[in-house]
């Protein structure tokens, strides 16, 4: 009998999801994710990842989040117009089709293969402590790596979004 | 596989119901440190703000409403309660309403971890510092929301505003304290708290102190950084469209945040409850928070306001490279194997 | 009872809930209505109303909005080194501050952009 707090969890996740992608206006579409994130971080929790919980909350819902909300706000549309909705056609729904026989096909894959426990699994009991040690001197240079990848993947996204000045009288293009 | 779901019977439910009321930890939550206690803190803060402000600007503040005027909040929150909430046509209804639900809900979260005696704290958790700051950086998502759902440009505008500032100075404000995590090892309140019992982190981290302070000054968008709200010139800033309970709680959620974060301030840079033990501990946390809280009721009262591109770049020019420089400082002390003081 | 921590915070956003929401109700039920066109329209102070709200404002600071995202991740690496600090080789330290030290350059570049607004 697997958890019912894990069931709620999933369920807020999945439906979050879900009406961030049905909703009519772009903003409802963030907030869904936004709780859809929660989820994800109260599920975290469930597996007794207090830090990565906390981590999920912090950078997810409040940097990613954020950025989505504002992107959408500077989007002008016109006001009090819901956006249009088109009929999937043949493609979309033969592609619904498939994608819906594939996530099946995975579920039950998972369900024959993988031992069926109801109870929720600790990964591991880490203190903090333990978990700044290995982090810190084992994955250093990982560490170090990947915080330089995300400063030049801000500053490659910088130079993406920003204008060129028009070139002014002279001066070579 | 015995059923898909376990279903709590009944009983089960029930008894953990009367379980959770009847213990300690519930009175806790409820009186002290809990509701009570946040929300006569908060109401005390409001009239604490407009007296002593009124004393800077040589007036008398509040004064019919009871004694010296202790009543005024009371006052206010009675006449907020029964005014009509004016919604623009064009305004989000469901969006406002929510939002101001989430901002009191986001303002009372922090105080979760944060002891105010020993043995006076709803919940002791070991990454309560994370926590505080994981529910701090959910604040600019419900003000975006807020603003937006407003849809009038001085809200949007003030929105914007209030994220950009919120959001520039959280990274000062998590590298500040970085400095305190490194001289005790532990993200555990309680167990900073006592680790101060000898010396204050104030001594050692005075550049993280000032830069927390400055980065909390500007989370609560307190003056000088009140830009979002900048009464003369956005009316509210993001908050202009709510009114009558809306506005209330949306002000109260202010004032809630105000007393936390003096609290957090307390427990992190000024020992807590630590203090000779004529007076009992909870008392000594309550005067130096209601201490830090004063001290920035009168800096609103004497600064003027930063402007934005100055506020943006002071963030994350300069406060960020003292934080910055606080930490290489306490690296040093500890380098020089001064950090036994408050090994935990 | 002993109580795992995390449903203590959800007990209590629960209580928060049940706190904030009657009042909310409250005013709902008790405010006035009256709906009249001066009524409805956004608060500008008196005028009427002018423009469109929803345009395309402080663009100009969207470098620091990147620049939160990058320190975020950041910051929270750096909380588990702060964790560790007193017992880890100083080697590793001295990685951690040199890495620090090198982050400032894209800050700086970030910097450097939101002052020019004519690129936004």
């Amino acid at each position: 009998m697997p958890d019912p707090i894990f069931l709620v969890l999933s369920a807020v996740v999945v439906v979050s999801a879900i009406a961030a992608l049905e909703a009519r206006e772009l903003i409802y579409g963030a907030v869904g994710l936004a709780f859809s994130l929660i989820g994800v971080a109260g599920i975290f929790l469930l597996l007794g990842e207090e830090y990565l919980a906390m981590f999920q909350i912090a950078v997810y819902v409040g940097a990613v989040v954020v950025l989505i909300m504002f992107t959408i706000m500077l989007v002008r549309r016109d006001s009090g117009r819901p956006a249009e909705e088109e009929e999937p056609g043949r493609l979309g729904r033969a592609g619904a089709f498939v994608a819906g026989l594939i996530a099946l096909a995975i579920a039950a894959a998972m369900y024959l293969v993988i031992p069926y426990s109801a109870e929720m699994p600790i990964l591991s009991e880490i203190s903090l402590h333990d978990l700044g040690r290995t982090l810190a001197s084992g994955y250093a240079l990982a560490l170090v790596i990947l915080g330089l990848l995300i400063g030049a993947t801000a500053v490659g996204a910088l130079t993406l979004a920003k204008i060129e000045p028009e070139e002014e009288r002279g001066g070579a293009a | 596989m015995n059923g898909l779901i376990a279903i709590p019977t009944l009983q089960e439910l029930l008894n953990y119901i009367v379980g959770i009321l009847t213990s300690r930890t519930f009175l806790e939550m409820i009186i002290f440190p809990g509701f009570l206690n946040i929300m006569l803190g908060a109401a005390f803060l409001v009239w604490l703000e407009r007296k002593l402000i009124a004393r800077v600007q040589l007036r008398i503040g509040p004064l019919y409403a009871g004694m010296w005027g202790i009543l005024q909040p009371v006052a206010d929150g009675v006449k907020l309660l029964f005014k009509e909430m004016i919604f623009p046509e064009l305004a989000d209804k469901k969006v406002l309403i929510l939002g101001a639900l989430a901002l009191m809900m986001l303002a009372v979260a922090p105080v979760v971890p944060i002891p105010f005696g020993e043995g006076f704290v709803i919940a002791d958790m070991n990454i309560g510092l994370l926590y505080v700051f994981a529910v701090i950086s959910l604040f600019p998502t419900v003000i975006l929301l807020i603003g937006w759902g407003s849809n009038s440009k001085y809200s949007l505008l003030g929105g914007l505003r209030s994220m950009f500032q919120q959001v520039a100075y959280e990274v000062p404000m998590w590298l500040s304290v970085l400095g305190i995590v490194m001289l005790t090892g532990t993200l555990n309140l309680t167990e900073i708290v006592k680790a101060q019992q000898k010396v204050w982190f104030i001594v050692p981290e005075v550049l993280g102190f000032a830069v927390f302070f400055t980065a909390i000054l500007a989370e609560l968008e307190r003056i000088p950084f009140d830009l979002p709200e900048a009464e003369t010139e956005l009316v509210m800033g993001w908050m202009t469209e709510l009114s009558g309970v809306a506005f209330m709680v949306g002000f109260l959620a202010m004032y809630t945040k105000v007393y936390v974060m003096s609290a957090l301030m307390t427990a992190l840079f000024l020992g807590g409850w630590s203090g000779p033990s004529v007076i009992p501990q909870p008392v000594w946390f309550l005067a130096k928070t209601f201490l830090v809280a004063s001290v920035m009721v009168i800096i609103r009262g004497t600064f003027p306001r930063v402007r934005v591109d100055i506020l943006l770049k002071a963030a994350w020019g300069r406060l960020l490279l003292l934080a910055l420089a606080n930490v290489f400082v306490t690296a040093g002390l500890i380098w020089l194997g001064l950090g036994g003081i408050w090994k935990v | 009872m002993a109580f795992d921590v995390w449903s203590l915070v959800v007990i209590f956003e629960f209580l928060a809930f049940l706190v904030t929401f009657p009042l909310l109700v409250f005013g709902w039920l008790m405010g006035a209505k009256g709906r009249n066109a001066i009524r409805d329209g956004p608060f500008e102070s008196g005028q009427p109303r002018m423009g469109e709200a929803r345009q395309r404002y402080m663009m100009q600071y969207y470098p620091y909005l990147i620049m939160f995202v990058a320190f975020d991740i950041i910051s929270m690496f750096l909380f588990t080194w702060g964790l560790a600090f007193s017992v880890l080789p100083f080697t590793d330290n001295l990685l951690f501050i040199v890495f620090l030290i090198v982050l400032v350059a894209p800050l700086g570049y970030a910097l450097h952009l939101s002052g020019r607004r004519e690129l936004w």
